[in-house]
């Protein structure tokens, strides 16, 4: 435990990668604060104006304002609210899903492998874009419902790929003594085999909070994301990209935050994965 | 081996047929739940109850959620998925109207994403133990961050905003005639002798292809740059090495081809998923493709065309999955043992 830890704060990627996370975290938990403005505030008199530093630029609106005279700055901090939020719930929620049956299924192996296997196989025979956009019409908008669009849709992720790591740790001897000692086979999954594939599950939920950070954007860019009162940054595209001519800095700033938080959780995932593998730890590659 | 192959494809579409029956299945469930009346939805809003009474009974909305199933599932076997409500045209009619074009552009992208991919592969390889390794790994992985949705923008803004280079709205500049022969726009111009809608067509799907391909390059360079590595630990390298072959010619001509299996594999998984891209990069371009029709069809909640497309994507999807497969068999002749 304490080598493992040792070798993430030597790791630079590692340690980049949390920072930007962290800073993104910050500007989503403390939006109030940060922003100069409401995110929803309009301001019809001074619509589509360049950044503070540009000519023509207002220093009330730092960024710019969008076609409704809202605020830039202010609507970029509040969509990484929203982008962090669905990240962090939706990933959960699609890991929780997707670890129980993997291990259920893993575990056991036979007809409850076969089931959930089949299942897995019609999930994932629907391409994911499509799956979203048909639960979002069956759902309807808001920041919950793409939340729960998101677990429905990549629960299969976690399930294919952690079930093959159960049925390997199954067959290690530890879990057949934990047997032999008495423990039940809950207590067996829980204590025994939930830890030995832990570090995998912590790899996926990083790059689980990257994919649903795409998706959310994806949905809201659609307009069947998280609705029209809430700021987001799919949203803040698809208004710019009626207006690219006249102000190509709102196309580029969401883009550019999309892409930022997208790197950061991708950065974790590899720098955790090379971390917590002891196999990928020990050559580095 | 021909046989092996007929075999497994047969196979394969025999597997997909169930899997396609329980999608199908969902597809109408899901849809079914929505608190919508496609009867009320496809008459006029002064319609009388009584009018909207006889049209739910003329569609079979009044019977039981699984007799529904098998009226849709019996016109879908003969071709008929229904109409649109929003456009008042045969589904069927309006996806094969516009799957062409989707195919065009995912083919396209996949030309893209290889040689992308295949290039790049070399080149991360190339550069392993220098000063460069890790910046090149980091700039991968950056752009292996970057999905399809946001190379579209980018591009669209680089190429058709800033530098106004190429055009990004549509399939052809507007005022070409569209010749209809084949359904595939490059073709059909070509075919019928009318070469400036060609190379017009040309140019509009430059950029939304390299979105895509630029979106599914950085998989392929990975898993190529890591298969390389696992070559180069065998002992043929070496011994190719002691024969005195020139490092160049040892990765061409005796690694590439061993590591091109897996990556020839990750290649087609990511067929399938970039198929699916598409939609993005087709509403971001307004290119008259299924993905657009499909956004528009979720925005009208229009029931009977999402199910005719949900389901054009799946078979596709499927058929491809089942292609790359069949193409797996063929070159690895470990597989061809039956």
């Amino acid at each position: 435990m304490m080598a493992t830890l040792s070798r993430a704060l030597r790791s630079p990627r590692l340690i980049i990668a949390l920072g930007m996370v962290f800073c993104i975290a910050f500007c989503a938990i403390f939006a109030g604060w940060i922003a100069p403005h409401d995110p929803g505030e309009q301001n019809l008199l001074s619509i589509l104006t360049p950044p503070a530093w540009a000519d023509g630029g207002d220093p009330n609106f730092p960024l710019g304002t969008d076609s409704l005279g809202r605020c830039v700055l202010s609507r970029l901090i509040y969509g990484a609210r929203t982008a962090m939020l669905v990240a962090l719930f939706a990933s959960l929620g699609a890991m929780i899903i997707g670890t129980i049956l993997a291990h259920i299924s893993g575990y056991f192996g036979g007809a409850v492998d076969w089931v959930i296997g089949r299942l897995v196989d019609v999930w994932m025979s629907f391409p994911p874009v499509i799956l979203s956009l048909i639960l979002m019409v069956g759902l309807g908008v808001g920041l919950d419902r793409v939340i729960l669009a998101i677990v429905l849709v990549d629960w299969t992720r976690f399930c294919r790929v952690l079930r093959s790591e159960v049925l390997i740790v199954r067959r290690h001897d530890y879990v057949a003594a934990a047997r032999l000692l008495g423990f039940t086979h809950w207590q067996t999954i829980t204590r025994e085999v939930l830890p030995a594939t832990l570090p995998l599950l912590i790899t996926l939920v990083s790059l689980e909070m990257a994919i649903a950070v795409v998706v959310e954007a994806i949905l809201s860019f659609v307009g069947l994301g998280v609705g029209a009162d809430q700021p987001a940054w799919g949203q803040m595209i698809a208004d710019a990209r009626q207006y690219v001519y006249q102000s190509p800095s709102n196309l580029l700033l969401p883009i550019f935050a999309i892409f930022l938080t997208v790197t950061a959780f991708n950065l974790l995932g590899d720098g955790l994965r090379r971390t917590l593998d002891v196999r990928l730890a020990v050559t580095g590659r | 081996m021909i046989a092996v192959v007929l075999k497994l494809i047969v196979h394969r579409l025999l597997a997909a047929v169930p899997i396609l029956l329980v999608v199908s299945a969902l597809l109408f469930c899901v849809l079914r739940l929505l608190p919508v009346d496609p009867a009320a939805m496809s008459l006029p809003p002064n319609a009388t109850i009584v009018e909207i009474e006889a049209k739910r009974r003329d569609m079979g909305l009044d019977r039981p959620l699984p007799q529904q199933y098998l009226i849709w599932l019996r016109g879908a076997l003969h071709g008929d998925f229904g109409r649109s409500i929003a456009l008042r045209r045969e589904a069927g009619s309006l996806v094969a109207a516009t799957l062409p074009a989707t195919i065009q552009l995912a083919v396209a992208a996949m030309v893209i994403a290889a040689a992308l991919g295949v290039g790049g592969g070399l080149l991360l390889f190339h550069l392993r133990d220098t000063l460069f390794e890790t910046i090149a790994d980091l700039t991968s992985i950056a752009l292996l961050s970057i999905p399809e949705f946001l190379w579209g923008l980018i591009l669209l803004f680089v190429f058709g905003v800033v530098l106004d280079l190429l055009p990004f709205t549509g399939a052809v500049a507007p005022g070409l005639p569209q010749p209809q022969i084949t359904g595939f726009l490059l073709l059909d111009s070509l075919l019928a002798g009318r070469f400036d809608v060609f190379v017009s067509a040309c140019r509009h799907l430059i950029l939304p292809a390299a979105a895509l391909g630029l979106a599914f390059s950085p998989a392929i360079m990975r898993v190529l740059r890591s298969s390389l590595f696992d070559v180069y630990h065998e002992d043929y390298i070496a011994q190719a090495r002691l024969r005195g072959l020139s490092e160049s010619r040892i990765l061409l001509r005796h690694a590439l081809k061993n590591a091109a299996l897996p990556t020839l594999t990750l290649a087609g998984v990511q067929f399938g998923i970039l198929f699916s891209g598409t939609l993005l990069v087709e509403v971001i371009y307004s290119y008259p493709g299924m993905g657009n029709l499909m956004v528009d069809a979720v925005r009208n909640v229009d029931l009977p065309l999402i199910q005719a497309i949900g389901l054009t994507y799946c078979v596709v999807v499927l058929l491809i999955n089942t292609a790359v497969d069949s193409l797996y068999v063929v070159l690895n002749p470990k597989l061809r043992v039956q």
